[in-house]
This record gives structure tokens, C-alpha cells and sequence, in this order.
């Protein structure tokens, strides 16, 4: 029972992540979107999955350091994707920005 | 530093390397200690990965994660602080330590997700990129503030910064609600660096 709950909240957490992907303004704003959708949607699902399969204990532990792998490797990309971006020029859509009067 | 002329700027980082090496060796662990914790994390690793548990195959991976531990001991736990007995330390960080930081990071995870649906339908953002000083000075601790910082809600890690034995992160934040130094760090790190600060220097 609850590994449909489970499977219902992630696939749901990716569909507004999508959603947000689409409508949000510029590069900084919209890897909020995708980080935290997909590692959150990614992680519900493998739980569920790990919860529903009729394997032995080591293989429902694999799934669970898959996801642990996700929630370790999806920051540090988006952490460089944004570094680069703002290093390549781009000039984020902001009120304040404090990392541009630090490196001028 | 960018403005500071060449002479100054190379005795500053001379100052700041003698600063960080005298308080990284006041706390650093002994070497037998640093081997047995680097062994029990690659066994348990070995063991979740390999998938089998039969007899020989837990020995094979026995002496290859001792030799690769006995090489490789700095690497994993050069940052840890030096606190009480090698067993309580073992029994603290597995039974208490770790528990209640995927507990956490859990329900800020979820948090963070039902924010960032309620911003992309409602479209209320008012974007940011702000400075907030840290007080943990080692690597893997500052680069496990920076990945918990993405995954609370409505901030993400820029990049960071060490000035002087001083560490700075630069947040980009969805919403912002102060420029205060001190209450945006409370409001951003939470109890995440109150946590960091019992393992790391």
C-alpha cells in the first residue's frame, strides 16, 4: 500500500518539477526546479521500488544506494552548472546580487 | 584580494596556511584510528555492492579493503574531529549521528519540493544571490554544507569562498526575505551546521 503512496508522490514531485522547468525565467532559477524535483522524485521512487520487489535483502540495498549515490551526486552538479554559468557571462534576473560586487 | 597589491597578498596566504595547519593538527586523529574507520567503510560498501555473502567472498573483500585502507587513510577521514574513544566515536556516528541527518535532510527534502510546486504555479519568486559566512573550516565539511544547502528549500550553493581562515558561501535564493548577514545564515543553514560541527573541524 504505501509503495503506491510513495510512487504517486514522486512521479507527481517530477510532473511540478517539469512544470517549473518550463515557467521559470532564466538558468539560476530553473536548476532550483531540476535539482531538488529530481532528486526528491528519484529517491521516492527507488524507496518504492525497493519496498515493492520480490528481491533478495542485498539487491533492495543496491536501490538504496542508488539513491543515496543521487542525493550525493545531483547538488554538485547543479553547484557547477551554475558556477559555469555565471562564469561564462550570463547575468542572473535578481534584486540583489553580492557575488558580483565581490568579483568585479 | 583582488585589489590588494602582490607583496601583501602572498603574506596573507602565508598567515592564513600557518593559521589552518596549526588548528588542523591540534585536531587531527592517529593514524591506526583513521585506518580502522577508512576499513569499515569500504567492507560495508564492499559488501552492499558485491551482493553475495558467502564466506570467501567476504574474506576476499576483507584483506583488499584492509591493503587499500592501510594506503588510502587520509583521503576519507583527514577531516574528522578528534573526540573521545575510537568505539564510542564508531556507536556515535552510526547509531546517532547519521540517523538524525538523513532524518533531517528527509523532511527538508520534501519541504522543498512542495515549495518548489508552489512556486512554479503561483510564480511568486523574487530571486537573489546572497553572501553568508560559515564557521567549519575542512573540505568534506564545507562540501557537505554546500550540497545540504541545495536540497533545503529555496536556496542553492554559487560557490565558495575561503578568505583569511574565513569560509563564504554565495546562496542563490528564490525568495528573498533579508540582506542581514546573520539572520539570512540562520534562516539558510538551519540546524545543518549545528550538526556538521560535532564530526567536522
Amino acid at each position: 500500500m504505501i509503495e503506491y503512496l510513495l510512487l504517486l508522490l514522486g512521479e507527481s514531485i517530477m510532473i511540478f518539477g517539469t512544470l517549473g522547468i518550463l515557467r521559470f525565467p532564466d538558468v539560476y532559477t530553473r536548476l532550483h526546479a531540476a535539482t531538488k524535483c529530481d532528486t526528491g522524485g528519484a529517491m521516492n521512487i527507488l524507496i518504492a521500488l525497493a519496498i515493492a520487489s520480490e528481491a533478495s535483502l542485498l539487491i533492495k540495498l543496491k536501490f538504496l544506494v542508488l539513491a543515496f549515490l543521487i542525493a550525493l551526486i545531483n547538488p554538485m552538479v547543479s553547484h557547477a552548472i551554475a558556477r559555469g554559468a555565471y562564469k561564462y557571462g550570463i547575468k542572473p534576473k535578481v534584486v540583489v546580487d553580492m557575488y558580483a560586487w565581490d568579483n568585479p | 584580494m583582488s585589489r590588494v597589491p602582490f607583496y601583501l597578498k602572498e603574506r596573507l596566504d602565508e598567515i592564513r596556511q600557518r593559521v589552518l595547519y596549526e588548528t588542523y593538527e591540534a585536531q587531527k586523529l592517529p593514524k591506526w584510528e583513521q585506518v580502522v574507520l577508512t576499513w569499515i567503510a569500504l567492507f560495508s560498501f564492499w559488501i552492499v555492492i558485491s551482493g553475495n555473502a558467502r564466506i570467501e567472498n567476504l574474506f576476499i573483500g576483507g584483506i583488499a579493503t584492509l591493503v587499500i585502507s592501510l594506503f588510502m587513510y587520509e583521503m576519507l577521514t583527514e577531516d574528522i574531529r578528534q573526540t573521545g574513544h575510537i568505539v564510542e566515536k564508531i556507536l556515535y556516528i552510526g547509531l546517532f549521528v547519521i540517523p538524525q541527518y538523513l532524518f533531517i535532510m528527509a523532511f527538508r527534502l520534501i519541504e522543498s519540493n512542495f515549495k518548489v510546486a508552489k512556486h512554479a504555479i503561483l510564480m511568486d519568486i523574487n530571486p537573489g544571490i546572497i553572501k553568508i559566512k560559515t564557521d567549519l573550516h575542512s573540505n568534506t565539511g564545507i562540501t557537505i554544507l554546500a550540497n545540504s544547502i541545495t536540497l533545503t528549500p529555496g536556496t542553492l550553493t554559487l560557490d565558495v569562498d575561503k578568505k583569511l581562515g574565513e569560509t563564504y558561501l554565495y546562496v542563490h535564493w528564490i525568495d528573498v526575505e533579508t540582506l542581514n548577514r546573520e539572520v539570512a545564515g540562520e534562516k539558510i543553514k538551519g540546524d545543518i551546521e549545528a550538526w556538521l560541527k560535532k564530526i567536522f573541524w
